[in-house]
């Protein structure tokens, strides 16, 4: 379960890049690529372990005019997916 | 043209100060006439620009090569996700350090075998105490470490042990590959093949492992094929996702794919990394699905395991572009099914195998 008020981080080796060819978001890590759909490279993109769970989702949902809390939960469900793939890590 | 490649595998030199009896670099090559530093340069800008985002640096051993930060600083400059594939020998704080600030992005250093007489007797080399350095160095350098072992019936027993060993390493990735038979590793076989019974308690400790270990550590299992019923989807495809550039210039679908017999590989050094992409007999030669045979030509199966291994159907039937006999349809699983019967049940009946050597001085 991920607290609200930690701070989400992209894991050591891993690193956001734009593909030169496609111009998409893809999370290059040791053994792979992962394409990022646009929700899930806002998120990634503020994953800087400096802002919470919380913090990130406020600022998504100021910034696309949507209810916080009917975004948080497409966050945290967006976030446990990366970090089942080990590409995020959340410090307190 | 649909595809681009994801990936470079550079295999920097075929030098190596390991031994290792299964290792997949052809048998027979000369040292001479390795890629100068500025033609690496450019292979991996041409692979930029083709669309590649991450790149192995490999070999034989890549910290052999001086100018290696360097041409990790050129990838990063691209935008490319850079790797280290390397056996640890050689890997100072130095040298880590080096590689860190040019840009490196992870290192996945091979171990043999859990403990030291076991390991150095299958490198060949006192090896095993210098690669724990090098782990400790490159985890205390802040670089993401990975972790491999080759598996094969001198060590498959150990299984248990090994997965314990690689987790008091304090990797958060380890990948316990089973044999794949090319290059020395083909010439081998014999003493390489595990039993039938070792197999299926690898298996078996395996998914336990895996499970034991989740969350902490992933562990990716490859399989050992000539065991299995389908074959792998090698490479994703012959020409369609990756590419090598081996230590000459060649460059290659796979990096064993210079062993076919009768196929010649464009080199770098006469035409760009694009042409010989899109263009060059070698890399159109099996892309697609027209060139397969049946069964593989009706099989529904075709575009997700890709007919297998080019390589494999050629070292086993003498045809590169005859399904790959791992697979249950092909005409040619009955001589793997012999092979694998005859797989001896004790070590005794085995001769030594033959190490692997360096190659031939120009």
């Amino acid at each position: 379960m991920i607290a609200i008020d930690s701070r989400p981080a992209l894991a050591p080796g891993v690193r956001l890049q734009l593909d030169k060819i496609t111009g998409e978001p893809v999370l290059l890590y040791p053994e792979g690529i992962m394409a990022l759909n646009s929700t899930a490279h806002e998120i990634v993109a503020r994953c800087d372990g400096a802002a919470t769970v919380e913090a990130i989702a406020t600022a998504l949902a100021a910034e696309y005019e949507i209810d916080r809390h009917a975004l948080a939960g497409d966050v945290l469900e967006c976030m446990e997916d990366l970090r089942r793939r080990r590409l995020i890590v959340f410090t307190a | 043209m649909n595809h681009r490649p994801y990936a470079l595998l550079a295999e920097l030199t075929y030098r190596c100060p390991l031994h290792c009896p299964y290792c997949s670099n052809p048998a027979r090559v000369s040292a001479g006439g390795e890629l100068t530093t500025e033609e690496w340069r450019r292979a991996i800008r041409e692979a930029a620009e083709l669309g590649v985002l991450q790149a192995g640096f490999s070999g034989g051993e890549p910290l052999l090569h001086a100018d290696l930060a360097s041409l990790v600083a050129e990838a990063r400059g691209c935008g490319i996700y850079t790797n280290l594939i390397t056996s640890g020998v050689g890997l100072d704080e130095r040298r880590a350090a080096e590689l860190r600030d040019a840009g490196l992005d992870s290192t996945q250093i091979s171990f043999q075998a859990d403990e030291a007489t076991l390991a150095d007797g299958i490198a060949g080399a006192r090896a095993h105490q210098r690669k724990l350095e090098a782990a400790r160095i490159v985890r205390e350098c802040g670089i993401a470490l990975s972790v491999n072992v080759v598996l094969h019936r001198a060590n498959l027993s150990r299984l248990r042990e090994i997965i314990a060993f690689a987790a008091s390493l304090g990797t958060t990735h380890l990948e316990l590959a089973n044999t794949q038979y090319y290059g020395w590793g083909f010439l081998n076989r014999a003493q390489l093949t595990p039993t039938c019974a070792q197999v299926d308690e690898a298996r078996r400790i395996a998914a336990e492992e895996k499970q034991r270990h989740a969350g902490r550590m992933d562990i990716f299992y490859v399989l050992p094929d000539y065991y299995e019923q389908r074959p792998k989807p090698c490479m994703q495809g012959w020409g369609r996702r990756y590419l090598t550039v081996n230590p000459t210039g060649e460059v290659l679908p796979c990096p064993t794919a210079a062993s076919i017999p009768g196929m010649r590989f464009d080199s770098m050094r006469e035409h760009s990394v694009a042409w010989i992409w899109n263009e060059s007999e070698s890399f159109n030669r099996f892309r697609g699905t027209d060139w397969m045979p049946e069964p593989c030509q009706s099989c529904p199966q075709r575009e997700i395991d890709f007919g297998g291994c080019r390589c494999q159907a050629a070292l086993l039937t003498g045809n590169a572009a005859a399904t790959d006999p791992v697979c249950s349809l092909s005409p040619d699983r009955k001589s793997l099914d012999d092979y694998l019967a005859g797989v001896a049940a004790n070590d005794q009946k085995l001769p030594p195998w033959q190490p692997r050597e360096n190659p031939a001085a120009f």
